[in-house]
């Protein structure tokens, strides 16, 4: 790689480190979860300390999730919120996904899909806590609770589970050179103008 | 060694009917029955049951009744409940021995997610293996009667095994054999639900004509059946009125698991093959 390629910083290291330890803390509760999810898949429980220690660590693993995912939150939500452009694009979403883009509103810092997945994933955070505490501690949580959170916990994690793997797709294999700007920090001129150019143009201007 | 046929097996395929020679033979199903017009609050069946399990005595709070403890506890697995009631202007005095119920569609054991943690022997005892317990208490929201207790230290969670190590060798549960007016009876489900039948019968010979039997097909009838006075109000003795397995549970460990699987599925073959038919999203660089 040469010295003197021309970057553009996307995201500063503050916002990969929080980045990857909510990966990290959601990517092990995930694993933890999904063997307790179903038998077939209880095997997870074996790779992780077997199945009282999955049981003990798990909550902890959304504990940790739960702070990452609240530092992120805080300095990401204004960034994240829809506007009128974002509405029109998530209308035209399916022309995105088979890219034709015309007609497609540009894109800021983070185009309409990102920011649904951040309030996709919100919403799902929010909800697994609150139903993970009530089943940390089934023994001193009233019994409607628990037969909500017992219900609630799985639908919330497989909505969020299914956002992630969207969202590994996209950060890797479907936009190259996406993974570099959250590992390294920084992405070519070109690519910022193609995939975000109206964030591209408020950068160049400063 | 337990050398009972299993039914059911906790977050298991099930094992399947015996074949090969002798297949056919009809295995009996067991019971306990208890008469609660017989029961004269005595609790022999509660010593008992702390003596042939091990398990401490413990000092509870007082409560204003004659209970020994206000719940069954991760040590303490059969409890008589007293129960003061109101009817027609006469006052009820309730005795009635609470315990793992030993449901034919347990609960528990459709919540549990540990292979091999609940097991339902064919006989119809409904056992918890400890060496595979993880703790997670999904079994105490799956059981309708709260039955099962959490072990605040060990984190193992606990119930009556009707004494399957007692009956997989021929003998009548701990409860049972110390039972001084025959209140408690055990059997073949068969025989005991007719011998049920029959003291209903008498009973409402004698005039007590809301007398019934206590067998609720809410979980497929149990195998601790009981004979109540008040049979139409079970409530009065502290028995829940009409215990299923929560549609809650029912509904996550049913069409749930499928939806949720095919999403997670679908996830990752609809990405793999959205990359197969569209490949990755390319750019021409404008900049220069």
């Amino acid at each position: 790689m040469r010295l003197d390629e021309p970057k553009v910083d996307r995201f500063n290291v503050v916002e990969r480190v929080t980045h990857w330890l909510v990966a990290l803390s959601f990517l092990y509760t995930t694993l933890t979860g999904l063997a307790l999810w179903s038998p077939r898949l209880y095997w997870l429980a074996a790779v992780f300390g077997g199945g009282p220690t999955v049981r003990g660590w798990h909550p902890w693993g959304g504990v940790a999730f739960a702070a990452f995912f609240a530092f992120m939150f805080r300095a990401w939500n204004r960034q994240m919120r829809l506007e009128q452009d974002d509405r029109r694009w998530l209308r035209l979403a399916h022309r995105y996904a088979v890219h034709n883009e015309e007609g497609l509103p540009e894109a800021g810092r983070f185009n309409a899909g990102q920011k649904s997945l951040f309030w996709i994933q919100a919403a799902g955070a929010v909800v697994l806590i609150s139903t993970g505490v009530v089943l940390w501690w089934p023994e001193t949580m009233p019994r409607a609770l628990r037969l909500t959170a017992i219900l609630l916990h799985p639908v919330a994690a497989v909505v969020a589970i299914g956002g992630l793997i969207v969202h590994i797709y996209m950060g890797t294999a479907a936009v190259p050179e996406a993974f570099r700007g959250m590992i390294q920090g920084w992405v070519r001129p070109g690519w910022a103008a193609s995939h975000h150019p109206k964030w591209y143009r408020e950068v160049t201007r400063r | 060694m337990n050398t009972t046929l299993v039914k059911a097996i906790s977050a298991s395929p099930a094992p399947g009917p015996p074949f090969g020679p002798g297949a056919a033979k009809q295995t009996h199903t067991v019971a306990k029955l208890i008469d609660t017009t017989t029961c004269i609050g005595c609790k022999a069946c509660e010593v008992a049951c702390q003596e042939w399990n091990d398990q401490p005595f413990l000092i509870g709070a007082f409560e204003g009744t004659y209970q020994t403890l206000t719940d069954l506890t991760p040590s303490f697995w059969n409890l008589i409940k007293f129960n003061e009631a109101e009817q027609e202007g006469h006052l009820l005095w309730l005795m009635a021995k609470y315990q793992c119920m030993h449901c034919v569609d347990p609960g528990c054991l459709k919540a549990c997610p540990a292979p091999g943690a609940i097991v339902q022997y064919t006989n119809g005892i409904v056992d918890f293996n400890a060496e595979n317990c993880i703790g997670c208490g999904y079994c105490m929201t799956g059981c309708p009667f709260d039955v099962p207790k959490l072990h605040p230290r060990t984190k193992k969670v606990q119930k009556c095994t009707l004494c399957s190590d007692r009956v997989s060798v021929g003998l009548e549960p701990a409860c049972i054999k110390a039972c001084p007016t025959n209140c408690l009876s055990f059997g073949t489900r068969e025989d005991l639900l007719a011998k049920a039948e029959a003291r209903v019968e008498a009973l409402k010979d004698e005039g007590r004509s809301e007398s019934g039997i206590y067998n609720p097909p809410g979980v497929g009838g149990t195998h601790v059946v009981y004979v109540l006075a008040h049979a139409d109000h079970p409530e009065n003795y502290g028995l829940p009125r009409d215990p299923a397995i929560p549609w809650t549970v029912a509904l996550w460990k049913g069409p749930l698991k499928w939806l949720g699987n095919l999403v997670l599925l679908g996830g990752i073959l609809g990405t793999f093959f959205h990359y197969v038919r569209y490949g990755p999203r390319r750019y021409k660089d404008e900049t220069g």
